[in-house]
């Protein structure tokens, strides 16, 4: 017998499997290839010559424009509608959790769900076109608690311009069997007067992906990439009471709102009341800064509580979970004559549990306001 | 062992980038019908029931949901964090929908030092509905031995 026979076998196999390759790769490219198509943003307000073949949400970020994603466009999150003047198909099964009956009517439809094949017409709000892409250096990383960060990113020449409240998209690179690049949403925890700068308080969420890789990886010096700023948590122009509750990272945004009130004149203009909650004196953090505003502005009132604080500490603060201490505050020591507003920072569950002592309390849902990204 | 269509798609479903950015998986490169029948013998071995530990893993993270984001302590014998994010995760079966609600359980005590259990709504789904309990490797996998562990059975 011929001894390379037993070579024949394989390499006729693998020439066929090479042959296929070659095959589906040609093939994929004449029948996926979608070729240029045209967004047309605001009955022509914007007109994007793009390559079709990625979904809608990608490629306008290519071209500059950032649709809000809370979840890097993996269709988890809901939050990146726009309203589809085309024909893009029927809405799928993965957006159907995401829309309501009106939406369906008026074709809004998840960007990250949409895939370019033809041109198209969309619209967005206007004030889109001015969320942009920074790049910037990790200034510095601190220990708030044990699971929570604070990043501040310092952006060199560039300058960035949001409203304090608002929040943007945090990117990190690829790591472990993470293939792609991957952006959450983080509010801001800077002052907006710094401009050249950014903050975040960023808590460790097991098995989170972004979370896991500041916590475990992130350095100071390494460059990342946020977008932003999205969102319309900021402070109303009105007179009403503030009534401000946050629990962990949900610390951020009032950081920004506080310490730009500094600077505007917020604390001599109306009342503030701000509830932080955490289980154990472990779990808090700024407790020094807070109760200096607390002393130095008679209209600022800080009230920190201990869910379950450790025996044997001097804990001198409100105890309970944060519900149960608002609800007091808001029946024993806020007046009930003045008008007030809601500011809420945190998961869902608290979002709801807060909403509900504060309706229970007379507050005016439509003067409640939060970041639906949490 | 061959495994239908719809196991073929669920396995396709779990793979990193699809559904979540790690996947279902883990290390664990088996069909997942081998997954399974290996992890209904050791649940036996581990004398726990599918649906009744599925009921009191889902009663730990409804727990945990009344610490708003925060630990709490639960019965004395867990600390119990439940994180919430807005959205949902489907199921790798496509059979659902669920809330991206994260839960770590950890046993109180110094004696059970390190010892904790991760797990989300769509992992209890997976339990109790397919006795899936993820690849070896994967940060939500269910270890029998552990859910024995930190459940006390």
């Amino acid at each position: 017998m011929d001894p390379t026979a037993f070579l024949v076998a394989p390499l006729v196999i693998a020439g066929m499997s090479a042959g296929l390759a070659a095959l589906i790769s040609i093939t994929d490219r004449y029948v996926n290839d979608y070729g240029d198509v045209v967004i047309d943003i605001n009955q022509g307000s914007k007109k994007l010559d793009v390559k079709g073949g990625a979904n809608m949400l990608v490629t306008l970020a290519e071209s500059g424009i950032y649709i809000p994603s809370a979840c890097g466009g993996r269709g988890s999150c809901g939050e990146c509608k726009v309203k589809v003047n085309s024909d893009v198909g029927p809405h799928l099964p993965t957006e159907l959790p995401y829309l309501d009956e009106k939406q369906m009517e008026q074709n809004i439809r998840l960007s990250c769900q949409i895939k370019l094949k033809a041109d198209v017409g969309i619209e967005v709000p206007e004030y889109l076109f001015n969320i942009k892409k920074y790049s910037g250096t990790v200034e510095s990383i601190r220990d708030l608690t044990h699971d929570i960060k604070e990043v501040y990113v310092n952006l060199g020449d560039e300058e960035v311009s949001f409203r304090a409240g608002q929040y943007g998209q945090f990117e990190v690179p690829p790591y472990d069997k993470i293939k792609e690049r991957t952006q959450r949403a983080y509010s801001m925890s800077s002052k907006p007067s710094d401009k050249n700068h950014l903050e975040f308080l960023i808590r460790l969420v097991p098995g989170g992906i972004v979370t896991t890789y500041v916590h475990e990886r992130l350095k100071e010096g390494e460059k990342i990439n946020i977008v932003g700023p999205f969102g319309d948590f900021y402070v109303r122009d009105t007179e009403a009471t503030m009534i401000c509750v946050a629990g962990g990272s949900g610390m951020a945004p009032f950081k920004s709102i506080f310490y730009q009130g500094v600077e505007n004149g917020l604390f001599e203009k109306r009342d503030i009341w701000y509830f932080f909650g955490a289980r154990t004196e472990k779990d808090m953090f700024y407790l020094d800064e807070l109760r200096e505003l607390d002393s130095k502005y008679e209209r600022f009132h800080f009230v920190p509580a201990l869910s379950e604080p450790e025996p044997g500490t001097d804990w001198q603060g409100a105890t309970g979970l944060i519900t149960e201490v608002l609800d007091n505050y808001l029946k024993e020591k806020i007046s009930t004559e003045t008008p007030k507003e809601g500011y809420l920072c945190g998961s869902p569950g608290m979002l709801d549990a807060c909403m509900s002592v504060m309706r229970d309390n007379d507050m005016a849902e439509e003067a409640i306001y939060f970041d639906k990204f949490a | 062992m061959k495994m239908s269509p719809e196991y073929q798609k669920a396995q396709k479903n779990m793979e990193p980038g699809v559904i979540t950015a790690s996947g279902f998986l883990g290390d664990d490169h088996r069909p997942i019908i081998e997954i399974i029948t290996e992890d209904e013998e050791r649940m036996a071995q581990a004398g726990l029931d599918f649906e009744e530990t599925g009921e009191r893993l889902r009663e730990l993270l409804m727990a945990g949901r009344r610490g708003m984001g925060e630990p709490v302590t639960v019965e004395g014998k867990w600390l119990v964090k439940t994180d919430e994010t807005r959205g949902y995760l489907a199921s790798p079966f496509e059979d659902g929908i669920f809330r991206k609600m994260n839960t770590v359980v950890e046993p109180v005590g110094p004696e059970h030092k390190g010892l904790r259990l991760m797990y989300s709504e769509l992992s209890l789904h997976l339990l109790e509905k397919w006795h899936f309990l993820q690849g070896k490797g994967s940060p939500f996998r269910l270890e029998p031995d552990t859910m024995r562990r930190v459940l006390g059975v």
